[in-house]
């Protein structure tokens, strides 16, 4: 019926009413709306988002996509004696790889790897632009001139380094299947340049990632892994593997994935850092999106590893592991159990007093979709001493950071049991809460004000309200609210409306209750128009 | 259809745009109609803009861009399901000449295209017009500052939203656009004009034009880096903020301005700097900060090289507010610890921007009212003081030992002035008092005051001292500045000044209700207010009648003289006095009531000419209710007194139709109809049509009251009602069948229903009982809300009581199958308790609203006792459903229990059976 629907006064039609037959809805089914209504946790809690849009420069902690082998002379003994003094220029080059004598070619090929391999503006566009590649993959078939196919794998790698359109020459060449046989070579130093060329195509993107795949390359590389190979050897293989986890839209196959998972576990218990790094990048690849995907990861059982390695002093396994665990979290409520059931609340606490801001806003973000979570969860989260840090946080983080522990403490409010609240309140979040109503992100300031607003409901059920008022006041923030009334986005305008109209005008207390003021109500009617409703759900972003 | 673009055409939109400037109404009106009727077909934007470009005549010339822009605002907007009220062709050509147009035109002109570009702009950039950016870009190089201008000017009124709207795909999508193809040519700009200003550093009217410039790339600088930190601006930081910090400490001659009040375009420009670096510090700390040291430094000999005058204000608060918030962060600490640095800031940031200037003084004589918004109620956001205020917190975070002790050194030299020379130096003690105010108070509360005070500040000896010899002094009308001073320091300090001090300055407050400045007796007013909420020991009031009664007579006195000073004859802080004032004292009030029922009156009847003040009205109306309560609990006789008294002004009010009264004189007669304990008066009875009126009931500020009075009627008159008014029943049950279809007011209509249940006589109401419930479960069906289900939860239980199982049962039978209705009502039962307001129900007061309506506002002192019509004999409604379920079986044994097990599900019945067990019945 529409709101706008009138009665008349007149008995006529007060006595020609129509008579139907209303029902009810069945119990279960209003309860469930008046219950649940917009706090379904799997609303609160999001993966990263498909598509990232940011203006952002690119995160520097991020793992590497692409590497070139840089080398100077001395370290590379395995061609050392056989091209003492041999120096060409480029058009020697040219003709010396396209000349029909092996030895001529070896000359040019290491010569052209030399070029690209020196530490300063090694001359990828030349060699792209020269037309060697054709050639070079072409080298990669020779198995009868093992020295000549590194020559030439090596080249091609740090050409695939290069940017996407330069990676891509590479492989429109055909360089894929070569380089995927190659990996059964008998000689290492060849097949470990192999594996370090493929690894640079398949972290170009999902297109060239799928190739590699799809070529077959993932059960040779899995063979490679043994104990008995060299450190580097399986720093390159894990690294590899790492790039044949990433990248979305779309995700590696599920096969692919599921080929991997066992041997990453292998790896994950390694002992050399580097080993531990990609690897627990490989997992956050992993962990990263649908509960499905999530589930896979955690069912390989990596998860108390992953906690213990979230304790390392060193960043770079710091890094992915908190992100692995961070992207499990994600997931649903029993995935979130196995996390916490491994431990990582205990570490928690720690990683918010991390001296890297962005480690402390990785933990915050994993401790919001921890509090996104059912109130057990959340009963957990205050017992393992994570408020306190929090707090701190709210109070003298960096922005990015303090906008994490706004969506925790919002999480938190939305689902937690008025007991949990209590706590939190007393906790001394507000303080910190109310002085960052004056920060400038329109969405922050909302989500703050729904904090409020639900802090308030639940005072007011304890008969507290008015203290609650007060203690808001003191600390500044009716003061903060009344001035967002005219806040230029109409959301933000209008919850702080709400909250001064419900909570804020005077004289309740003292008995009276002043009128409306009439510019209020228009401006209340023009801002109602926009509305969308509070905000509940948690759009969870990287962090 | 289309127009021509011909001359013929132009010269007549000529004719009729020149008949829209024509102030007689009979010409300008028809031309208006005429074009509103015609700028539906193709070619009219054109003809405009052709005319607007090409016209001999200037007035046209701006009359058409005017018209055109408004045409814009209108039409431009494609609104899903209506007509695309412009042509695809139209469409395309004004956005092909439009840039070009604007950056043509004189400023006029160019200001209203200007606007038409962002409209233009809102909805169709940057999908629908991909080349406007580059056309923007492209005119950077003309190297013509009047084109760049309007250039820059147009992408800030593009751009400015990205300022407060929610991150999305879609918005950040579009940022991203705008940075690829602007960052970098205005980076450039943003060099280049500075260049151009140091070779013009000569030039005043090309300083003037380059500086503009510089204020809107800065603003275009604060736009594109709000969302987040781009990565062209991270890269290119070094650049701005450089030039940014040169910028900051830049000054020439030719660009200060005489004008004392208006910001001149350096001080435009700092200011927006001041943000952007503030914006900077805010959100990209990691980033920033290897710059903030060097703008703290700048912007702080900033602050103490700006003067006094208004026209810097905004850019000393702006600057203030950055360090107040760089100083409490840890991080930062160290750049503010040196001794050296808190003395400077204390003594050149803070005091000076904390004097009482020639500006404030001036507010404090003629706008008394905004001086009091400012001073007492803390809309002071923008202001020096509160900037400076801000700064004493932040700095007193991490260094309250070291600035309490700079600032007591200074308390007391000020003071020293004062006391040297009073009538010369009286602004040094205003300074100090300030001083000592920011300093003390950490949190403050509108009804406790200051609640946690700075421990090295004795507030006690302070207010001996300082404050009560002010006070104490006999001319009330002598420094009116350090009196309002004087009694802000009580008010805000009353929880730390001991009651005995306090009792001392009651009667001074008394007295200063007689000062002749508004600011001065207004606070006394308030402060007494203040004192008579403060709660003591058991919630009782601090103050007791009879610690005030040797002061009633005068307090009642100066209270409404004080209405008659001039200024105050509506002033809502004395009305406010006055009304707390009845309410502490009580029966001490009852001799003075004829006096003041009499002054309230005429009162009444004089503001009611035209009301312009709700909460002087509000507190009116309450003081009115507090004499009747009063005196009528004493002697209930007296209610004739106060109908004598009243009813003439109400009936005026009534006539007049007063719209922002009717709601109070409605709750005022309920509570003198209320007080009577015989049958109604024949004088209430005769208003009783009039109540039914729909016009009455149109207001939605009305239904409350109106509610609230039909009931007294009820309560009182019943029988008076059905033998002598029987007539009105199926209006009253008409407003009753209005107030239930809104979801707003239904609850009104059960309040209504239930009175009507409750008081009046069965056999008045048997004919209509049956559609009573068709209605009721009409809106069951058609729109439920809980607030719905729970009043009629209420009402059905009241009904069972009045009229008995049965009576209910037949009515089910009449209407409908009855089990549904028994499940629902064990549904409603189990139904967990809900306390959230669903999102549709919780504005639906001001959807129904059509336009202004005068709000409803309860009078506190016109309250009503809740009532409960069941009292004791319904106290479990579980309970009550089992035993009105045992009647009815006993009624027609063997229906019932047949019909609930197969009607209920498994899960309402378990219950069901859980009632019955609990009230110990089972079902025949």
């Amino acid at each position: 019926m529409s709101q706008r629907a009138r009665a008349s006064l007149s008995p006529a039609l007060w006595l020609t009413v129509p008579v139907n037959m209303p029902t009810l809805d069945a119990p279960e089914e209003r309860l469930r709306k008046f219950k649940y209504r917009g706090k379904d946790a799997s609303m609160r809690r999001q993966q990263r988002m498909a598509v990232s849009l940011e203006l952002r420069k690119a995160k520097k902690d991020e793992q590497a996509l692409k590497r070139r082998n840089i080398t100077n002379v001395s370290s590379d003994p395995a061609s050392e004696q056989l091209t003492k003094g041999v120096s060409l220029n480029l058009q020697e080059i040219i003709n010396g790889v396209n000349a029909s004598d092996p030895d001529l070619c070896f000359q040019a090929t290491q010569a052209a790897r030399k070029m690209l391999s020196r530490e300063r503006n090694p001359p990828l566009k030349l060699i792209v632009e020269a037309g060697l590649i054709p050639r070079l993959v072409e080298f990669l078939k020779s198995s009868l001139h093992p020295c000549l196919q590194f020559e030439a794998a090596w080249a091609l790698t740090n050409i695939a380094s290069g940017t996407s359109e330069q990676t891509q020459a590479v492989v429109e060449s055909g360089a894929i299947q070569p380089l995927v046989e190659l990996l059964s070579s008998p000689h290492m130093t060849v097949c470990e340049q192999a594996v370090w060329a493929l690894g640079n195509i398949a972290g170009d993107g999902p297109e060239f990632r799928d190739l590699v795949i799809s070529s077959n390359a993932i059960p040779h590389l899995l063979a490679l892994v043994s104990s008995t190979i060299p450190i580097t050897f399986l720093r390159n293989i894990t690294w590899t593997l790492s790039n044949l986890c990433r990248n979305k839209s779309p995700y590696p196959c599920k096969k692919a994935v599921k080929q991997m998972l066992p041997v990453l576990f292998h790896l994950l218990q390694h002992e050399d850092g580097e080993v531990l790094s990609d690897t627990c990048w490989a997992l956050s690849y992993l962990s990263d999106g649908c509960n499905e995907r999530i589930g896979q990861v955690v069912d390989t059982g990596v998860l108390p590893r992953l906690v213990q390695l979230m304790t390392s002093s060193e960043l770079n396994i710091l890094t992915p592991s908190l992100r692995t665990v961070g992207n499990i979290v994600t997931g649903t409520d029993h995935q979130t159990q196995v996390a916490i059931d491994a431990g990582i609340l205990n570490v928690l606490p720690q990683l918010l007093m991390h001296p890297r801001s962005s480690i402390q806003k990785e933990a915050a973000w994993a401790l919001s979709n921890v509090a996104a979570g059912p109130c057990q969860h959340i009963q957990q989260l205050i017992a393992c001493g994570t408020l306190p840090p929090l707090v701190a946080l709210l109070k003298n983080g960096e922005f990015k950071v303090q906008k994490e522990a706004v969506w925790t403490v919002a999480n938190f409010t939305t689902g937690g049991t008025i007991d949990q609240l209590i706590q939190l309140v007393h906790s001394g979040v507000l303080e910190p809460l109310v002085n960052l109503l004056t920060i400038q992100d329109p969405k922050i300031v909302t989500i703050i004000l729904d904090v409020i607003s639900l802090i308030l409901k639940a005072a007011e059920k304890l008969s507290e309200k008015e203290n609650m008022c007060l203690l808001i006041e003191e600390i500044g923030g009716v003061d903060k609210i009344e001035a967002l009334q005219l806040h230029e986005n109409p959301q933000v305008a209008l919850t702080a409306l709400n909250i001064i109209e419900n909570h804020f005008c005077e004289g309740e207390e003292n008995g009276t209750i002043l009128p409306a003021l009439d510019q209020d109500c228009e401006y209340l009617n023009h801002l109602t128009k926009n509305y969308q409703g509070p905000t509940t759900s948690k759009p969870r972003t990287t962090p | 259809m289309a127009m021509e673009l011909s001359d013929a055409n132009l010269q007549t939109l000529t004719e009729y745009l020149k008949k829209t400037l024509d102030p007689d109404p009979a010409i300008r009106r028809p031309a208006e109609k005429f074009l509103e009727s015609v700028e539906g077909n193709q070619n009219y934007p054109l003809l405009l803009l052709t005319l607007l470009e090409k016209s001999q005549d200037n007035v046209i010339k701006v009359c058409a861009s005017v018209t055109f822009k408004n045409y814009i605002k209108r039409n431009w907007r494609i609104v899903e399901d209506e007509p695309n009220k412009i042509c695809e062709a139209d469409r395309v050509a004004i956005k092909a000449n439009i840039v070009h147009l604007m950056l043509s035109s004189p400023e006029q002109i160019q200001k209203q295209l200007s606007d038409a570009i962002s409209i233009i702009g809102r909805e169709d950039f940057p999908q629908k017009w991909p080349d406007l950016l580059t056309e923007m870009v492209n005119r950077f190089q003309s190297g013509d500052f009047h084109v760049i201008n309007g250039v820059l000017r147009t992408a800030h009124s593009l751009f400015k939203r990205y300022r407060h709207e929610f991150k999305s795909n879609e918005l950040w999508t579009e940022i991203k656009l705008v940075l690829d193809a602007f960052a970098l040519p205005l980076t450039n700009l943003f060099k280049a004009t500075i260049e151009l200003c140091s070779t013009h550093a000569n030039d005043a009217s090309a300083l003037r034009i380059l500086f503009s410039s510089l204020i809107l790339i800065s603003k275009l600088f604060y736009s594109l880096n709000f969302q987040d930190l781009p990565e062209f601006f991270e890269d290119n930081m070094e650049t701005w903020m450089n030039n940014f910090h040169t910028l900051l400490t830049l000054d020439n001659k030719l660009l200060q301005t005489d004008d004392e009040e208006e910001a001149g375009l350096l001080e435009l420009l700092k200011s927006q700097i001041c943000d952007n670096a503030a914006l900077y510090a805010q959100k990209y700390d990691e980033e920033f900060q290897r710059y903030l040291p060097r703008f703290v430094t700048a912007i702080w000999n900033l602050l103490v090289t700006t003067g006094q005058e208004v026209k810097y204000d905004l850019l000393v608060s702006n600057a203030i507010q950055f360090l107040a918030s760089v100083c409490e962060r840890p991080h930062y600490k160290n750049l503010f610890e040196d001794q050296n640095t808190l003395t400077s800031i204390c003594e050149k940031v803070i005091v000076p921007n904390m004097e009482f200037r020639a500006a404030d003084e001036e507010a404090f004589e003629d706008n008394s009212e905004e001086y009091i918004r400012r001073d007492l109620e803390g809309s002071d956001i923008d202001t020096r003081r509160r900037a400076a205020c801000d700064l004493v917190r932040g700095l007193c975070k991490f260094f309250e030992g070291p600035v309490t002790g700079i600032f007591s050194g200074y308390v007391n030299s000020m003071l020293q002035e004062y006391a040297k020379n009073p009538s010369v130096n009286w602004k040094h003690k205003d300074a100090a008092i300030y001083l000592v105010t920011s300093l003390a108070s950490k949190a403050q509360t509108q009804k406790h005051g200051i609640t946690q005070a700075n421990e090295l500040v004795n507030l006690t000896e302070f207010f001996v001292n300082h404050i009560l010899p002010d006070l104490k002094s006999a001319n009330v009308n002598e420094f009116p500045v350090l009196k309002a001073d004087g009694i802000k320091y009580i008010m805000i300090f009353r929880n730390q000044v001991p009651k005995e001090h306090l009792l001392v300055s009651i009667p001074l407050l008394i007295n200063h209700l007689q000062a002749e400045s508004i600011v001065v007796h207004t606070y006394a007013a308030h402060a007494l207010e203040r004192l008579f909420t403060m709660r003591g020991p058991n919630n009782a009031t601090l103050f007791t009648a009879a610690e005030i009664a040797p002061f009633v007579e005068i307090l009642l006195t100066n209270l409404f003289k004080a209405l008659t000073l001039p200024g105050s004859s509506e002033n809502e802080y004395i009305m406010k006095a006055i009304m707390r004032s009845f309410s502490l004292l009580q029966e001490a009030i009852i001799p003075y009531i004829p006096t003041l029922i009499t002054q309230l009156t005429q009162k009444l009847l004089a503001v009611s000419k035209n009301p312009s003040k709700p909460h002087f009205n509000h507190y009116m109306f309450e003081a009115i209710c507090l004499s009747i309560r009063i005196t009528c609990k004493a002697n209930p006789a007296a209610v004739v007194n106060f109908e004598e008294a009243l009813f003439l002004v109400f009936t005026e009010i009534l006539q007049n139709d007063v719209q922002e009264f009717i709601p109070y004189v409605f709750q005022v007669m309920s509570l003198l109809l209320e007080t009577h304990k015989n049958d109604i008066p024949s004088s209430y009875m005769a208003l009783f049509p009039h109540l039914l009126q729909p016009v009455l009931w149109e207001r939605t500020g009305n239904i409350p009251a109106l509610v609230r009075l039909l009931q007294a009627f009820l309560e009182r008159g019943s029988n008076t009602i059905a033998s002598a008014a029987a007539d009105k029943i199926p209006g009253l049950l008409g407003v009753f069948q209005k107030l239930i279809a809104s979801k707003a007011n239904d609850h009104q209509g059960f309040y209504l229903l239930n009175s009507i249940i409750e008081h009046m006589p069965p056999e008045s109401v048997d004919q209509y009982r049956k559609q009573i419930f068709i209605l009721l479960f009409q809106r069951l069906q058609n729109s439920k809300t809980t607030k719905f289900i729970k009043s009629f939860l209420v009402f059905i239980n009241l009904y069972c009581i009045k009229y008995g199982a049965l009576a209910l049962q037949e009515i089910f039978d009449g209407i409908q199958p009855k089990t549904p209705l028994l499940q629902s009502l064990i549904g409603l039962f189990e139904l967990p308790e809900d306390d959230t307001i669903p999102d549709e129900e919780h504005f639906i007061d001001i959807e129904d609203t059509p336009g202004y309506q005068t709000a409803f506002s309860q009078l506190a002192f016109a309250g009503k006792k809740e009532h409960d019509p069941v009292g004791q004999m319904v106290n479990n409604p579980k309970i009550h459903l089992a035993q009105s379920l045992h009647k009815l079986s006993t009624a027609c044994p063997g229906r019932v229990p047949s019909m609930v097990s197969t009607s209920l599900n498994a899960e309402a019945l378990q219950y069901l059976q859980g009632y019955l067990q609990a009230a110990s019945v089972t079902l025949l």
